[in-house]
Order: C-alpha cells, then structure tokens, then sequence
C-alpha cells in the first residue's frame, strides 16, 4: 500500500464522483495478513459519508476486486444483507493496490464482542433465524448469473475437496493416524455432487457477520465465494468449535443451535441435508488442521517465518479432538 | 544432578517475561505475538514434564489396537489426543459433544 492512502483514496473519490472530496477520521479497521479495510468518513460538499476501502494486495487476490463486487451486489438484490458497493479500482495509482470501497455499516464483528452484544440484548435466537435466512437467499441465487471470474466447484465439489485435503495430509500430517481415520470416514460416505450447485460464500462464520443488538446487519469478506458449490459446505462450516470462541455448547457461532440456524435456513427457502452436512462439518474440520499444518510448514522452511504461524502446528491437537468428536463409532449394543 | 532451576521452571520464568513484563511496553501490533510466544513457553514447560510419559503410552496404546478394528483404534486414539491436548491445550477435552 502507498504511504498516504488517504490522499489516494480522496483523489479517487473527487475523480469518481466529480466533485472535490475530503477524507477525514481515517483509521485501519483490521490488519489481517491478507486484506487491509479501513474506515474513513468522505465529505462531499456538506455531506459526509461514512464508508469503508478494502484494499487487496494482488499476491493474496482471490478474485478480481470487480467480480467480488458484482457477487456481493447480486447477493444483496437477493436479500442478502451486504454492505453497498460504491465503487472499485483496479488502477494501482491512487493507493498502490486494487481496493473497493463499501458503504460502512455499524456494529460488532470481534466474535467475543458479538456473544457479549447478543447476550446483553436477549436476540442470539433472533439473529440465527436471521443468519439462516440470509444464506438460504444467497443459495437461491442462480450461480450462473455470478460473473465468471468468480471461481467455480467441478462437477463434484465434495469429491474435488477431499482429493485437494487429502494431498496435503499426505504431505505434511501422514504420521497422524487421526487425521487417516478422518480420510477414511470422508471416503467412505462421499456424498456425490449436490442435488441444487449454488453460489457459496464459504466463510459465512461469527467474525464475518455485522452484528447490532438488534440482530445480523450484514454478511461481510465475500473473496471467497464460489459458484456452483454444495450449500452444504456452507452451513456446516460456520459450525465449526473454532467459530464458536468457548461456548461449545452453540453449534453455531457459540450464540445458536442447530435447530434455530436451520429454522431459519429453512424458512426462507432453504433445503438442509444433515447427511451432507455432517460430512462437510467432518470435511471443513480436517481442511483447517491441514491448513494449520501449512502455516506450521511455511514457518519452518522460512516462507513465513513468524511465531504465530509457528503456534499453528501446537493447535493440531484441538483439531484432532474435533475430528474424533465427529467420528465416533456408533456405541456398541 | 538436577539443575536449578529446571527447563519447566525457566520455561514459565520466559512466559512470564513477555506476558508481564515484555507485552505492557509493546505497541499493539506487536502484543499478540508476545501473548502466543509465553503461550508456546507454557506448552514447552508441560511437554518437558508430560511429554515423555505420554510418548511412551502413546506407543503402548496403538500396538495394542487389533488390526482392521476402527472402534479399538479410535478409542486408543482419543486417549493419545487427550494426553496431547493436556500438554498443547489443558481442558479443551471437557467438551466430549461435536
């Protein structure tokens, strides 16, 4: 990124919108490895507008900054809450990288923060249904009308996921005979390609979600959405523990149960399948301790060396333990 | 001979110089690093206590698994990961539900 973005970022609006911009209240909302967002207050004339910049790095761009745009504004024509999208850029002029800049919506997203939020305010119910609901329009969009750029699931996306898992579990967890078992139970009950292929956010989990008292006010980090994919893949992954920030207890986001999340689910059109759901929770599971074992690998052989990603390799025992929870053989009679 | 003092003792005399008195006077971005490092301190001062004995059990309790027999395997395995766990994540197995 460029060493005055502010400037960028207001030479940029002045251009789009043809009248002189001001930026003030500038200020780094996260600072993620990947994608930098920052808030900022624009001022046109006497009106100032509160708006947010995702800047995107292209080593880290999973998808052009215009094709996330077109998804999160197709998502949004379907009810699906999502910031706005006022305008991207690809031109590396103004702050060094492409960015979007979004309308900026108010609320908690540290997963901590919106438990707390959700319990002091009595709507952790409310929300789920809401959360369900938001994914089930999402996955009544047809996935043709993504843009192409945005990535596509083969013909099997189940099948397609589990080879790619599995490649690295060969590679880098082979001596772990959780992590075999696991591989063994996916195998056994592939479930085939999905019934409905949908348009998939991927990562739709407490953390990504906007959340007010009064419930879920938008659904954000739409990089790595995928067209034609199992919406099974999306509902099972926002139930993993690690989402769940120490309130186990709540499949969902540590605030809901299933029960309340498929409700919602359900309700605004959505089809749940617990077979398939249950393999993509068991599947999502063993694709972060694999991704965990790669951040462990990219500390040792120096591509990343940092303490944090060293820590990563002493997690996987959290992920084994999930692993067996999951897979547990039936009791004996 | 037994060194004083010992490497779990200077493991948690580490962690609680970045927790304490390292992290209070680093910039925020930087805290996070410090929080994991006496993290990882901790994890190192129980697997020098721990680790042996659940090394050995480990071993002890795969070769007693019957081949081809899933149930035997994944009950051994739980009891090795739970004996991890103690070292990496003290507690995490009290949760037994998915």
């Amino acid at each position: 990124m460029s060493a005055d973005p502010a400037r960028g970022l207001a030479d940029f609006l002045t251009r789009e919108l043809g009248d002189q911009v001001t930026i003030s209240d500038f200020r780094f909302l996260s600072a993620g490895a990947r994608r930098r967002n920052i808030a900022f207050t624009a001022t046109v004339g006497d009106t100032p507008r509160r708006l947010v910049a995702t800047v995107v790095p292209p080593a880290v761009e999973l998808m052009p900054v215009e094709a996330e745009a077109g998804v999160r504004e197709l998502a949004r024509a379907h009810g699906v809450p999502v910031p706005e999208v006022v305008a991207t850029c690809t031109d590396t002029s103004y702050v060094g990288e492409p960015f979007l800049i979004s309308e900026h919506i108010d609320g908690d997203t540290v997963p901590r923060r919106v438990l707390r939020t959700l319990a002091a305010a009595g709507t952790a119910e409310h929300t789920a249904r809401r959360w369900g609901a938001a994914m089930a329009r999402l996955h009544s969009v047809d996935p043709a009308q993504a843009p192409e750029s945005v990535p596509a699931a083969g013909a099997d996306p189940a099948a397609e996921h589990l080879a790619e898992v599995t490649a690295v579990v060969g590679e880098l967890l082979a001596d772990r005979p959780v992590f075999s078992l696991a591989l063994r139970w996916l195998e056994k009950r592939l479930p085939g390609p999905p019934p409905r292929p949908a348009l998939v956010h991927t990562d739709m989990r407490n953390g990504n979600l906007i959340i007010g008292a009064d419930g879920l006010r938008a659904v954000l980090d739409w990089e790595g959405t995928q067209r034609f994919g199992d919406p099974m893949r999306d509902v099972a992954w926002p139930a993993l523990r690690m989402w769940r920030f120490r309130e186990d207890a709540e499949e969902f986001g540590g605030f809901a149960d299933r029960d309340t999340f498929v409700r919602g689910y359900e309700e605004a059109g959505g089809t749940f399948d617990p077979d398939r759901y249950r393999w993509w929770k068991v599947m999502g599971t063993l694709y972060w301790g694999a991704g965990l074992a790669q951040q462990a690998a990219a500390h040792l052989d120096g591509t990343v060396r940092d303490i944090v990603m060293a820590a990563s390799g002493r997690r996987v025992s959290e992920i084994e333990w999930d692993l067996l929870m999951q897979i547990r053989p039936a009791a004996k009679a | 001979m037994q060194n004083r003092p010992t490497a779990a003792e200077l493991l948690e005399s580490l962690a609680e110089l970045l927790e304490d008195t390292l992290l209070p006077a680093l910039p925020a971005d930087l805290q996070h690093r410090a929080r994991v490092g006496a993290n990882l301190a901790r994890i190192l001062g129980r697997e020098v206590e721990l680790g042996p004995a659940a090394a050995a059990r480990e071993k002890e309790l795969l070769e007693a698994v019957p081949a081809g027999d899933e149930e035997a395997l994944w009950q051994a395995l739980a009891e090795v990961v739970r004996a991890d766990l103690a070292i990496a994540k003290p507690g995490y197995d009290s949760w037994e539900g998915e």
